[in-house]
């Protein structure tokens, strides 16, 4: 490995993708993840109102990148709203969006184009040379479904989304039946499912499979060293949602982080095949992914739902990736 | 006077054809583009009749923007009279001029964020469905500081509805685009069926059309010679509405019509999908507040209109005694 702190740590040649994402406290840990991961190429991180309005994980977006010692990745702004519905803000991330986690200024600005036309030119460029790309969704779905309705001729550009959000045998997390991307923009989720893109889906049912035990946290940190090792500290620090009636024990769920590793090691997950539906006009069940497991609708089933993680290997994995930027600053 | 910046955002359309040409022909309005929605007819339809509806109007150089094929959620409705499609060739005559690069949403979304930068403001005149119009203020919240106001023909209040029986045909297209245009705090002014029937367009109008606004007067009378007429049952009187043309008249000459302030809403599912409701009483403060057209005045509205459209009968004479 390179002891430049600047060098990439993913090489070309490895699955371009791009991380559409609300930071956000487990999108701040799925980026790093990622950045530190040379099988993926990350081609660019988007951003989206979610979980803090749309300045902020911009801004947090071209920090994270900055501490995972890529200021070379393009970051672009995306949409400001939901497309129908008012922004209703995550509970879990804090003003900042990071929880406790202060960075450096960044050094960058947010520069034009907008996250919609950056994807139609890497679409564009994806369809010209036959290399579709991959799309990591870790918040609201508000980009893809607007690129969806603008330029739905780019599809074919679009290898798969893989995305986190929803809830299924699992209850809501936000409400009773929905889970916070999802029911942060259900007309959004409504398009992107409704699409006929093939999709992983990674809901409540898989998440909540990988908790942040003080255990799991304490094997992660072991290994951790320089500003990445300490910011994931304070983020694993805040993450405890202390509520081992709903989750069966301390810590919280890795809900982000997990997409990522399924693109590095799609054998630690098994999934089930089946049509997704996602309900936008009830009162009660707004945001709800309702899957097909049977067949019922006789639509084509179109999404990979994440049923079973392994969640040792994949604490194991997020632990090894991680630690890589210690050692790089270490030597 | 400096005209006014507008962007048009149509679907056409018979009655947005003669929106377009009254746009064209009046100098208060600087027409930025036509940006071309599915909606009366699928989406390569309308964007082939907004060009030759700017070819036919002697302003070729207009660009005309591709909107969206589709509404957001709601499943595709086309217009009652979508088996028009492309206008006919022997009518309006076909054009060789292609539509500029890009998509409608983006486009609109460029121009406010430009226009908010440089303090211009900008209006829109919607005459087809919102899709476009609410993924532009989707993407960026300087879109709606950008927006002056969106002048949009649409709704139906004692009127009830022209494509369902509790819906008028632009809000039942995509009244999800529309709830979302509703709740984006932009001004909106709004042209309902009950406004739009208070002006018939008749056959005196149709024969001023035909003998004194040139290619452009004649094409469009035959256009509406397809066009929901003669529905004495429902309008109590011979002709037909103009819906469209409304919107475009109100950005010229706002003093034809009679305005009141309401709290403006739209239903988004169900069997009343795209039924609008307003409260004219809504206490001050209430959102989202919109102004709807109640009334307006017919005589000045049909001299205004075939005022301006004489201009394309003018040129051509003018053309043609150069030419003698």
């Amino acid at each position: 490995m390179s002891a430049s702190p600047s060098a990439p740590l993913s090489s070309p040649g490895s699955r371009p993708i791009v991380i559409d994402c609300d930071p956000g406290v487990d999108d701040a840990i799925a980026i790093l993840l990622a950045l530190a991961s040379p099988e993926l190429d990350v081609r660019g991180i988007t951003t989206v109102a979610g979980n803090v309005g749309v300045e902020r994980t911009s801004r947090n977006a071209l920090q994270i990148a900055e501490l995972a010692g890529r200021p070379d990745i393009p970051v672009f702004a995306g949409c400001h709203r939901p497309l129908v519905v008012a922004p209703i803000g995550g509970q879990f991330h804090g003003e900042s969006g990071l929880g406790p986690l202060m960075l450096p200024e960044p050094s960058r600005q947010i520069q034009p184009p907008h996250a919609v036309s950056f994807f139609i030119e890497i679409l564009e460029d994806a369809l010209a040379r036959t290399r579709p790309i991959t799309l990591c969704t870790l918040g609201p779905m508000t980009n893809i479904a607007v690129l969806l309705r603008v330029r739905p001729d780019l599809i074919p550009g679009i290898e798969r989304i893989l995305s986190m959000g929803g809830a299924y045998v699992e209850a809501g997390n936000r409400t009773m039946t929905s889970e916070f991307n999802i029911l942060a923009d259900p007309h959004a989720a409504s398009i992107v499912f409704s699409s006929g893109i093939a999709i992983t889906s990674l809901a409540l049912d898989a998440t909540h499979q990988a908790m942040a035990t003080p255990e799991r946290a304490a094997a992660v940190q072991q290994g951790l060293g320089g500003p990445v090792g300490a910011a994931v500290k304070t983020l694993l620090a805040h993450w405890d949602r202390n509520d081992p009636r709903r989750y069966g024990s301390r810590g919280g769920p890795m809900h982000d982080p997990l997409v990522i590793a399924a693109l590095l090691r799609p054998e630690l997950f098994e999934t089930r095949k089946a049509r997704v539906f996602v309900e936008h006009s009830s009162a009660l069940c707004l945001g709800q992914t309702v899957a097909d497991w049977y067949g019922k609708s006789g639509e084509t089933p179109n999404v990979d739902i994440v049923t079973r993680v392994d969640a040792d290997g994949f604490f194991a994995l997020l632990g090894e990736r991680l630690a890589r930027y210690g050692l790089r600053e270490a030597s | 006077m400096t005209a006014r910046s507008v962007i048009l955002d149509a679907d056409p359309g018979v009655d947005d054809m003669g929106a377009i040409l009254l746009a064209l022909a009046s100098p208060e309005l600087d027409v930025e583009a036509v940006c071309a929605v599915a909606g009366n007819v699928p989406v390569e339809a309308t964007v082939r009749n907004a060009l030759k509806t700017v070819a036919l109007a002697g302003q070729p150089g207009i660009p005309v923007l591709r909107g969206s094929a589709r509404p957001l959620v709601a499943e595709q409705v086309l217009g009652k009279h979508a088996a028009v499609g492309v206008f006919p060739d022997d009518i309006v005559p076909p054009t060789e001029i292609d539509p500029q690069s890009g998509s409608a949403a983006l486009f609109i979304a460029e121009r406010a964020i430009v226009a908010a930068r440089d303090g211009r403001r900008l209006s829109i005149c919607a005459s087809g469905p919102l899709t476009d119009i609410a993924l532009a203020l989707t993407m960026d919240a300087r879109v709606a500081r950008g927006i002056e106001r969106i002048a949009i023909m649409g709704g139906a209040f004692t009127a009830l509805g022209n494509r369902r029986p509790f819906a008028e045909f632009n809000m039942l297209a995509d009244p999800h685009a529309a709830a979302s245009v509703f709740a984006s705090g932009v001004a909106v002014t709004l042209f309902p069926l009950d406004v739009t029937q208070q002006a018939l367009l008749q056959d005196h109008h149709l024969a001023t059309l035909r003998a004194s606004c040139g290619a452009a007067g004649k094409a469009l009378a035959a256009m509406f010679e397809f066009s929901d007429r003669g529905n004495l049952a429902r309008y109590g009187r011979p002709g037909g509405p103009i819906h469209d043309i409304m919107p475009v008249a109100f950005l010229i000459a706002p003093d034809l019509f009679t305005l009141r302030p309401a709290v403006l809403g739209i239903e988004t599912g169900g069997s009343t999908a795209g039924h609008t409701f307003a409260d004219f009483d809504a206490p001050a403060g209430d959102v989202p507040v919109a102004e709807i057209a109640v009334a307006v005045d017919e005589e000045r509205l049909f001299a205004l209109l075939l005022g301006r459209l004489s201009a394309y009968g003018e040129r051509e004479k003018a053309q043609s005694e150069t030419r003698s």
